[in-house]
């Protein structure tokens, strides 16, 4: 999910060695070789934003996948006033919305995905070292809360968090990606945290 | 602000964990493939539909029409509010008709004199044209005189229906 992970290799013949610009020119022709490789670059992290959105794997496979054959069929109105990646996070983002709108009474919750480096993760260790709640709940209970925590916010709300405090986007790009200025990103953040906090007092209690 | 960022350094720790969820190793082995041949098959079967086209080309109508179905008490509304419309048209319609045929029917009763007969007979509705003179009122009522003829005059009618004009002598 790291940036380090879709470095390109120096091979520059090969769809894997070219720079993005140079891809999403070929692709723009119609070359699928050159799309899937900016597929393979970016699918990791517009999954894992649809995935935190919805908090259900089935759902942020198929709506991955749908944002990245619109983004294909709509290549040709990619003028390049933003990088292909600002686009193609905000074609993912309007199409995870308008799901979410439609289905807002479906709630999923899948418990049994967290990967096994969560147990050595400094931050929760830190956090269960020392005598809170956490301790008595696992780590299953700790995502339910998590997600359900989430999912009361609204979607713009919650996009703004999953963005900056999962993905560590910058405030800029997510006003780009949401096309909303950065006082507007700005604000829902920090209401959105506001909710988070009351939401989940137990666990993360302000200093 | 650096305040207000420090409140919420637990929140921010706690929500950095949800990093740790992901999909088993493998998962997205196919994941382009897929997509690549979605695409084609889209490609080769022309499948984009008009939603989709509209989707690409006209975002803000589709999100336009998408609060209507998301919210389906709105559309609902709208549909009485027209409805109620339509009725309140209707009636004042009616209305106005019925004004304007009692005016039509104050002005019509025409007394056709033997000169001007010709005149009021192409009225536009004939209701009644009587020759008090004569003693014979012409009867146009479609009902009791717009009935197949057999024969005009002894002629064939070849099945076509006229509407005769019945003189009835007047009772004075």
């Amino acid at each position: 999910m790291n940036m380090s992970e879709t470095a390109a290799t120096p091979d520059a013949s090969t769809p894997a060695g070219m720079l993005e610009v140079d891809l999403v020119r070929q692709a723009r022709h119609g070359d699928l070789a050159a799309y899937d490789e900016l597929v393979k670059r970016y699918q990791e992290r517009i999954y894992a934003t649809i995935y935190h959105m919805t908090a259900n794997h089935e759902d942020a496979n198929d709506l991955a996948q749908d944002s990245f054959i619109k983004a294909f069929q709509a290549l040709k109105s990619f003028r390049g006033g933003s990088s292909f990646y600002t686009w193609l996070y905000r074609i993912a983002v309007n199409k995870t919305i308008n799901f979410l709108k439609q289905r807002r009474n479906k709630h999923h919750f899948s418990l049994n995905d967290l990967d096994y480096n969560t147990e050595h993760n400094p931050d929760l260790v830190a956090l269960i070292s020392h005598k809170t709640p956490l301790r008595e709940a696992g780590l299953t209970e700790l995502q339910k809360k998590l997600n359900e925590a989430l999912m009361k916010l609204s979607e713009p709300h919650r996009m703004v968090v999953v963005l900056h405090d999962v993905q560590g986007q910058s405030h800029e790009d997510i006003a780009e990606i949401m096309d909303c200025n950065i006082g507007t990103v700005r604000s829902r953040l920090f209401y959105a945290r506001q909710q988070l906090q009351g939401y989940l007092s137990e666990y993360a209690k302000s200093t | 602000m650096n305040q207000t960022e420090q409140s919420f350094d637990e929140l921010k720790r706690l929500l950095k964990l949800k990093q740790h969820e992901v999909p088993p190793p493998g998962y997205f082995n196919n994941f382009s493939d897929q997509v690549v041949s979605r695409i084609r098959a889209g490609e080769a079967g022309g499948k984009q539909t008009y939603v989709e086209r509209l989707e690409v080309e006209a975002p803000w109508l589709v999100g336009f029409l998408r609060i209507f179905e998301a919210r389906p008490g709105l559309i609902g509304g709208l549909a009485t509010g027209l409805c109620l419309l339509l009725v309140v048209a209707v009636v004042l319609d009616e209305r106005s008709e019925v004004a304007s045929k009692s005016l039509l029917t104050v002005s019509q009763p025409v007394v056709a004199a033997p000169d001007n007969s010709v005149a009021a007979l192409t009225q536009s509705t004939l209701v009644a044209a009587a020759d008090p003179g004569s003693g014979i009122v012409a009867a146009t009522n479609p009902v009791t005189s717009l009935q197949p003829v057999a024969t005009l005059f002894g002629q064939p009618a070849s099945g076509s229906l006229f509407q005769p004009v019945g003189f009835a002598p007047v009772s004075h």
